[in-house]
């Protein structure tokens, strides 16, 4: 028999093949497969936010061109100088509501009595506030002419569009059709650079009657503090008026023709302090404001999650009794079962209305900020982001805590430590590291989260008024999750807007990005010094 | 192998440190340091120590032998109230005494207990910290924070672990890179530095190779004229040759105590004499 010859063991390849794999392979391939998917899809995300990110920076290069050809540029200098003007009528506004209380509180006037006190005021104050009649009628004039042209222009380029998409589609004769009409530039901006001689006799005049005004007899004020701040007043008027020859010269070297530098679409995003969409005037897209409001709402969070995550952890891992652990673990991690949407309506409905409330109270007064003015601002929503990494912070430090090795504990026990010195002095600084992780993947939770803030950070879309100190954070701010949240619903797709959100999500990928990169780096060094 | 290949190497093996030890009659002089009276132990529902009564004489090296489970361990513990940390352990009958001081009356402070019963563990465990913290922190705890005292102190327990040489110029690195043998020294020094009266060492050099070994043995000898050990170890020749006496215990119960030499020489029970000659265990 041939089979005699042959050892008495087979050692050839028998087992079943599936497309030429044996079954063993399959399973690793199964295997490799899953784990491929999930590079995949990282990186499928971070081609898809490039590639829709990627035309932002073109694109409001041309949005800044077209506000700089259509002489936008050129009146907004204008409209700035009649907007410091405005805010100069607003601090004499305040002023006056400070002398009133001080006639109706301090002396016990009664109203009528005390507006009647306050008509020299008021006439200043008129005389004031009509000064910048001349100004704010050429600004209107100007504003309506460069609109029209920036109209003009805006349909074109929709039109140029318009024809390369039927061309594309091949519709020559309908793409023939479509009108682009000719803009004259030069004429458009005619009455703009007629406007320079006449801004010049305009400003002459304002300063000459802003002049007047100050030289006018003043209205008495009725305490030295009063007096103070109306001679500030002065002093702010008279700086103004310094100003006026900046903004006349940046008018006369205004040119419409100067190329617009690739950094500045850079520039005005990364550092731009406007965020403002579907504007009648210019659209901005800055995204300091979101950062801001974004950083702010997190660093509340972090002050207020990481004592009571990281505390509550230490107390579970190393104080507690059994009993306690199997209430307290279980309803810390409950929280981050709650849906955000939830918490975000608590946050509208219970805590907004409780810390208005409470900040009213007269005894915590002293707290900067307070009474708050707003129901949503940063305070609120950081508070209840800290709901949020609370669960995070303290599942990822007590897992730090409980692996810090016994024998460390026994070790510190043996040489006379009590329970909380071997704590202080033996299990949190061999689990540092571990809690710092745990405290920045909090942190990456915080950053990315979206409902809560899109519902209690009040967002008001810009930097809140860091004169105030402290007190701005009681102040509302609108998030860079919020934002697209908010608006990606309702823009254009492929448009500006739209590349713009997809920007603000490319910065949050690099912080949520940089955010983990340093948590892993962390515990890595951890279970090295550990062993 | 047979039992009889291992009685004719018994002598051989176990005879020289033993002959080389003082005149038995030089530790008979010696007081009881501590006084274990008829002690029962439970683990939950588990008794793991049965009615064990020993006296533990001053300045000696006394050795617990005994297979895994038999209870050593757990006496060791009791020593010093270790088995505190374990929620289900408790003493259910009899008396611990050091220095007939009560150590189980609600009055000890265990804190004050432990800082004069020092323990070396199985697995060296030298804190994350460096050389000098690691010797530093049970005075630190203590509240002695003068850099000369503190200095002082690294020296004379670096020393007294005969450790000094090798790591003097290195004190602030981590005391985790140190070999394994230097490790366990260092948790030595480290116990000895708040100048304990009694040294427990739970089967010290079971994760040390042969040289480190003998270190940590030379060791315990020079340490015994200061301090009172308690050992416990699985290697019957360590025992034998470290340890003036010594206790069999199996199953919870001390079968056996005596000298060493009469344990190992002369056993007078069949158990004690079945485990030291390498039948069982």
């Amino acid at each position: 028999m041939p089979d005699s010859d042959r050892p008495a063991f087979a050692i050839r390849k028998t087992r079943t093949r599936f497309l030429g794999l044996t079954m063993d392979e399959c399973i690793q391939a199964f295997f490799g497969g899953n784990a491929l998917v999930a590079v995949l899809v990282l990186g499928l995300i971070t081609v898809f936010l490039f590639r829709e990110g990627s035309g932002f920076f073109k694109q409001n290069q041309s949005n800044i061109e077209v506000y700089r050809t259509a002489g936008l540029e050129y009146v907004d200098h204008l409209k700035r100088q009649e907007a410091d003007h405005t805010a100069l009528t607003r601090y004499l506004f305040d002023l006056r509501v400070r002398v009133f209380k001080h006639h109706t509180e301090v002396e016990g006037a009664t109203l009528g009595e005390a507006n009647q006190q306050l008509i020299a005021f008021d006439d200043y104050s008129y005389d004031f506030g009509d000064t910048v009649e001349p100004l704010r009628e050429a600004v209107y004039d100007l504003s309506e002419s460069v609109t029209a042209t920036k109209t003009r222009m805006l349909v074109n380029e929709d039109r140029l569009v318009e024809r390369q998409q039927l061309r594309d589609a091949g519709a020559v004769e309908a793409a023939e059709a479509v009108v682009i009409e000719e803009i004259d530039l030069v004429a458009a901006r005619q009455p703009l650079l007629a406007f320079r001689p006449v801004y010049g006799q305009i400003n002459g005049q304002f300063a000459a009657s802003l002049l007047s005004v100050l030289a006018a007899e003043a209205p008495a004020m009725p305490t030295a503090e009063l007096e103070a701040r109306f001679t500030r007043f002065h002093e702010l008027v008279e700086q103004y008026i310094d100003g006026f020859p900046t903004v006349e010269a940046a008018l006369n070297t205004w040119d419409p023709n100067e190329p617009i530098p690739t950094w500045k679409s850079w520039t005005s995003f990364i550092t731009g302090e406007r965020w403002l969409t579907a504007s009648f005037w210019q659209d901005w897209y800055g995204v300091l404001p979101l950062l801001t409001g974004s950083l702010m709402v997190s660093m509340v969070a972090l002050i207020i999650a990481v004592p009571l995550g990281v505390g509550a952890a230490i107390y579970v891992n190393q104080l507690a009794s059994v009993r306690e652990q199997n209430i307290i673990k279980p309803c810390i991690e409950f929280i981050s079962a709650i849906p955000s949407v939830v918490l975000g309506f608590f946050g509208i409905a219970v805590l907004g209305q409780a810390i208005r409330i409470i900040s009213q109270w007269d005894w915590l007064s002293w707290v900067p900020g307070f009474p708050v003015v707003e129901r949503l601002n940063a305070l609120t929503a950081g508070v209840l982001l800290a709901l949020i990494a609370v669960p995070t912070i303290f599942t990822l430090a007590e897992d730090a805590l409980q692996n810090v090795p016994r024998a460390f504990k026994e070790a510190s026990f043996a040489l006379g430590a009590t329970k909380l010195q071997t704590i202080i002095r033996i299990v949190i600084p061999a689990a540092l590291s571990g809690i710092i992780s745990a405290v920045l993947l909090g942190l990456g939770r915080v950053v990315g989260e979206t409902m809560v803030v899109l519902l209690c950070a009040g967002n008001r879309i810009a930097i809140p008024d860091f004169t105030t100190g402290i007190a701005a954070f009681t102040q509302p701010v609108h998030t860079m999750t919020g934002i697209i949240a908010q608006e990606m619903g309702e823009v254009v797709q492929g448009g500006i807007h739209y590349r713009a959100l997809f920007v603000v999500g490319i910065v949050l990928f690099f912080i949520a990005l940089f955010i983990n990169f340093m948590a892993q780096k962390i515990v890595q060094r951890y279970r090295i010094s550990i062993g | 192998m047979s039992a009889h290949t291992l009685m004719e190497i018994t002598p051989t093996t176990f005879a020289p440190p033993i002959a080389d030890k003082p005149a038995q009659a030089d530790s008979e002089v010696h007081q009881t340091l501590i006084d274990i009276a008829n002690l029962d132990f439970f683990y939950g529902e588990t008794k793991a120590l049965h009615d064990i009564s020993l006296k533990i004489p001053e300045k000696e090296v006394t050795a617990f032998i005994g297979p895994s489970g038999c209870g050593k361990s757990t006496l060791l513990r009791c020593l010093n109230r270790m088995n505190d940390l374990i929620d289900i352990a408790r003493v259910d009958r009899g008396t611990i005494r050091i220095r007939d001081i009560d150590i189980y009356q609600p009055d000890v402070d265990v804190i004050e207990l432990r800082k004069r019963v020092g323990m070396v563990f199985q697995k060296s465990n030298p804190f994350p910290k460096s050389i000098y913290e690691n010797i530093t922190y049970g005075l630190r705890l203590q509240g002695v924070s003068a850099k000369s005292r503190l200095d002082e102190v690294v020296e004379r327990s670096l020393r007294g672990a005969a450790l000094w040489d090798e790591v003097k110029d290195r004190l602030h690195e981590s005391g985790l890179s140190l070999s394994g043998g230097q490790q366990q020294r260092l948790c030595i020094a480290r116990a000895i530095a708040v100048e304990p009266e009694i040294i427990l060492m739970d089967e010290p050099c079971s994760a040390l190779d042969p040289i480190a070994t003998a270190r940590v043995e030379e060791l315990i000898h020079e340490l015994k004229s200061k301090y009172t050990i308690v050992i416990v170890t699985h290697n019957m020749q360590q025992a034998a040759r470290c340890s003036d006496r010594t206790a069999f215990f199996y199953l919870g119960r001390l079968v056996e105590y005596a000298d060493t030499q009469t344990i190992f020489m002369k056993p007078s029970d069949a158990q004690t004499e079945a485990y030291v000659s390498g039948r069982f265990g």
